[in-house]
């Protein structure tokens, strides 16, 4: 595992050197005045300190909207997928982890779906250590935290003048190597200086009862708590929408005449619509059931099927719910 | 080839012609056009009809899936009002389409996109004289480009 | 102004009362959420609970959104025949959202006879995503309010600091034209004045003043953020229909996806089926999570409706919503003439 640093004024460099190779995105602030991942002009420096972008970055690999095929007088065409490289600095290590759990369902299964696997091949993500989580995360609880490196493909530490650089893939790897002359050796005190800060972020981290979540999930399927704590639900699909783990998706025709295309939308288990038969029956017909599913989902299904938990602790859908649910009070509920 | 297809390549071959997605009430303005027909009025080719029962049928949201599927203007007739077959459809329709209009002008959509009109079944001279309108400044404004859905 | 403190006890005594004598089966109100800035809807049954009751200025949500549900209608005649009985409720509503419950009586979704309109003189309630960019990077772990009715915050690093409300209170909230709920059953609170009533009008006439492919350009600039998780259709009261529109599948009316032509259309229609019916308590603009200007378009339609038509919507119970209505006289020089 190579280990290098490059002080912050190399930065732009840095980012320039990937620019020739690829789309680059980075942490920029938006007229808004919120930082999120852009695809900024050169002399833009990178923003450091921010907490973590609104959206996840899941659309890089998932786009929201996805053209699988067109067609036309009873021919269907093939998209080209991209072939130029993508690279994503400063996406955060519970965002980053969340890849792991969207290639359990796009890339282990058979055949694993070319489109992700197309997205994933041709996209490096470089993660940043959390150093200010927010009172809305949990990652430790759900087996990250913010000095983990696993899902992106070079981990970065923030220090007082550099950034630590740890690759984490072999494309992380041959990442590093290719920018060689920008970086110098990672110093002991610098790995001392970056295992303090996030050490400093961990302690900040809130935990959250999950220990064998899929058990009292199993346990709780029948729990008077769903009824209660679905009660609020407005049946929206921002939870979903910004959540990094969250994958389902819809298929559709649209047409036009002879030609038209088949196209990938993200998908919601809140909606009522996700689950509803031809024949007018739904199976999750209210809130209780739906609500209960994107909790099984993620807590327990998950682990029984593809043997990880779905939720990386990032706290969008806390934050940004609209009534304000928490899943932390049903996943505490349970647990008592 | 389908006929869709057709009617689309004839149009690029000959140079833009707008098309007129045109929604009229099966009790007076159908008829109105009816009669322009058979009294051999001409007007311009390129309105499609499409026959509702009454204007108070139509959803705003039919015009807006018009001009999505490349409709390049949108014309809706009705009874005029105290003739309406049920009354009142016209009247309620009046209402809704008096703000869309307005909603769509507001939005930065031009308002010569979508129109409405009254034509009585005895009126074919009225009818055609309104398409010609219609088609006409469709035309001055060039291809609906803003809601057109690409596929 | 009445402090938020005293206000919050007389809901608890309200709610107390009126779930003991079993005047409600459910009294609707605020609770504290996990999170500051926020309060989380709260389904109250027991009068044991009431302390549970929060009243401060974070509660946004528009209660009136779980009244459809409450008294929906049963599916079949089967289902009517083992329906239980109507409940009884009581509900917490600020003006906006006592305009909300008279619109959806008005438009019988919702029997008057079956409702408790419990009404609070409403200051004007914080705009979280405001609340939070005016922090800036710091964040939050408590907020209250002085007795001036600023927001008193406590942020991570143990420093505090005081956000003047009208900074951080919601647009809608500074627009509104009625604080003070009307016709409530029982009103809580000494009346409010708007604080700048002509701020709508204001808005749209500028950008009413903008050339035709600047409003568009406007418009495709904000709706580009949208990520169609339908936040605004389902935060909003008056969306209650069985089957939107924008969900039917045979014919699907408006694609799924992200193209801005899917997209904008979304929005007309959004906005379109809330002329008339819209009563500007901004629920769709708070739980946009893209923080798109969702009101730019309803607010428009309002205005236009109370100019052709004299109305506004959820101020009596009894009138006609103006787009069931008509006159023979109605303004038609929107019409084409040959």
């Amino acid at each position: 595992m190579t280990e290098k640093r490059i002080p912050h004024t190399d930065l732009d460099g840095l980012l320039g050197r990937l620019r020739e190779r690829g789309a680059v995105y980075a942490p920029a602030r938006d007229d808004a005045g919120d930082v999120a991942l852009t695809q900024a002009p050169l002399d833009d420096p990178m923003v450091l300190e921010y907490r973590n972008f609104r959206l996840s970055p899941k659309a890089f690999f998932l786009p929201q909207s996805q053209t699988l095929l067109t067609f036309c007088d009873g021919e269907a065409h093939e998209p080209s997928l991209p072939d130029g490289e993508t690279f994503l600095v400063g996406v955060r290590p519970c965002d980053a982890k969340a890849l792991l759990a969207l290639d359990k369902v796009f890339l282990d299964g058979d055949p694993p779906d070319p489109y992700y696997a197309r997205l994933r091949e041709t996209t490096t993500v470089i993660a940043l250590a959390c150093t200010r989580p927010m009172s809305s995360c949990f990652c430790t609880s759900v087996g990250g935290g913010p000095g983990d490196g696993a899902g992106a493909d070079v981990l970065a530490v923030g220090l007082e003048a550099d950034l630590l650089l740890r690759a984490q893939t072999p494309k992380g790897e041959e990442l590093l190597s290719s920018v060689a002359d920008l970086l110098a050796d990672a110093t002991d005190d610098a790995v001392k200086e970056a295992e303090k800060r996030v050490g400093a972020a961990e302690s900040l981290i809130a935990p959250v009862e999950v220990d064998n979540s899929a058990q009292r999930l199993r346990d709780g399927y029948d729990s008077p708590c769903w009824e209660t704590a679905s009660q609020t639900c407005l049946g929206c699909g921002t939870c979903s929408f910004l959540c990094p783990t969250c994958h389902c998706f819809d298929i559709t025709d649209e047409l036009r005449g002879t030609r038209g295309r088949r196209v990938r939308t993200w998908d919601c288990c809140a909606y009522p619509l996700f689950t509803l038969h031809g024949s007018g029956h739904n199976p999750r017909p209210s809130p209780k059931e739906r609500w209960r599913q994107r909790i099984m989902h993620k807590f327990r299904y998950a682990v029984e099927n593809l043997d990880r938990l779905f939720c990386v602790g990032c706290g969008r859908c806390i934050r940004n719910c609209p009534a304000s649910m928490d899943l932390r009070t049903v996943l505490r509920e349970l647990g008592a | 080839m389908s006929q869709t297809q057709t009617v689309q390549d004839a149009a690029t071959d000959k140079g833009w012609e707008p098309r007129i997605a045109t929604f009229l009430c099966n009790w007076c303005s159908y008829a109105g056009a009816d009669l322009a027909g058979v009294s051999r009025i001409q007007y311009p080719h390129n309105i499609r009809i499409i026959r509702v029962p009454c204007s108070g049928r139509i959803n705003p949201a039919f015009l807006l899936r018009a001009l999505q599927n490349g409709a390049d203007g949108v014309l809706v007739s009705g009874c005029h009002p105290g003739d309406c077959h049920y009354i009142s459809g016209n009247l309620v329709a009046r209402r809704k389409f008096a703000l869309f209009k307005e909603l769509l002008q507001y939005a930065g959509i031009e308002p010569e996109r979508v129109q409405f009109t009254w034509v009585s079944a005895s009126e074919g001279g009225r009818f055609a004289a309104v398409v010609e309108k219609v088609v006409e400044e469709v035309r001055k404004l060039g291809p609906n480009e803003k809601l057109v859905k690409t596929l | 102004m009445t402090p938020s403190h005293e206000i919050e006890a007389r809901l608890r005594e309200t709610a107390e009362e009126l779930l003991r004598e079993k005047r409600v089966d459910l009294f609707l109100g605020y609770e504290k959420a996990t999170l500051p800035f926020r309060t989380t809807p709260l389904f109250l049954t027991s009068p044991e609970e009431v302390e549970r009751l929060a009243w401060n200025p974070f509660c946004t949500t528009n209660l009136a959104v779980y009244l459809p549900r409450l008294f929906k209608a049963p599916a079949s005649a089967r289902e009517a025949e083992r329906a239980p009985p109507l409940p009884t409720v009581a509900v917490v509503l600020k003006g906006c959202d006592a305009r909300s419950a008279i619109a959806l009586v008005q438009e019988r979704q919702v029997p008057r006879e079956k409702l408790v309109l419990v009404g609070v003189a409403c200051p004007g309630m914080v705009d979280v995503r405001k609340a939070e960019r005016a922090l800036g990077e710091h964040e939050a772990l408590g907020a209250g309010e002085d007795a001036l009715g600023n927001i008193h915050v406590v942020v991570e690093d143990g420093r505090e600091v005081t956000l003047p409300r009208e900074e951080i209170v919601a647009d809608a909230c500074l627009e509104c034209r009625a604080p003070t709920p009307s016709l409530p059953d029982v009103l809580v609170g000494e009346p409010v004045e708007g604080k700048d009533p002509d701020g709508a009008r204001r808005q749209t006439d500028e950008f009413a003043s903008k050339t035709l492919d600047d409003r568009w350009a406007h418009l495709q600039d904000e709706l580009s953020k949208c990520i169609r998780c339908n936040a605004c259709r389902q935060a909003c009261p008056m969306c209650y229909c069985k089957e939107c529109l924008l969900d039917q599948t045979r014919p699907r009316w408006v694609g799924t996806s992200t193209d801005m032509s899917d997209v904008t259309i979304y929005h007309l229609v959004r906005a379109f089926h809330m002329a008339g019916r819209c009563t500007e308590c901004g629920a769709c603009a708070r739980a946009c999570s893209m923080g798109i200007d969702t009101r730019l378009l309803t607010r428009k339609l309002g205005q236009e409706v109370e100019d052709l038509y004299g109305y506004r919507s959820g101020e009596s119970a009894d009138v006609l919503p103006a787009l069931s209505a008509f006159d023979m006289d109605d303004a038609q020089d929107f019409l084409t003439e040959p």
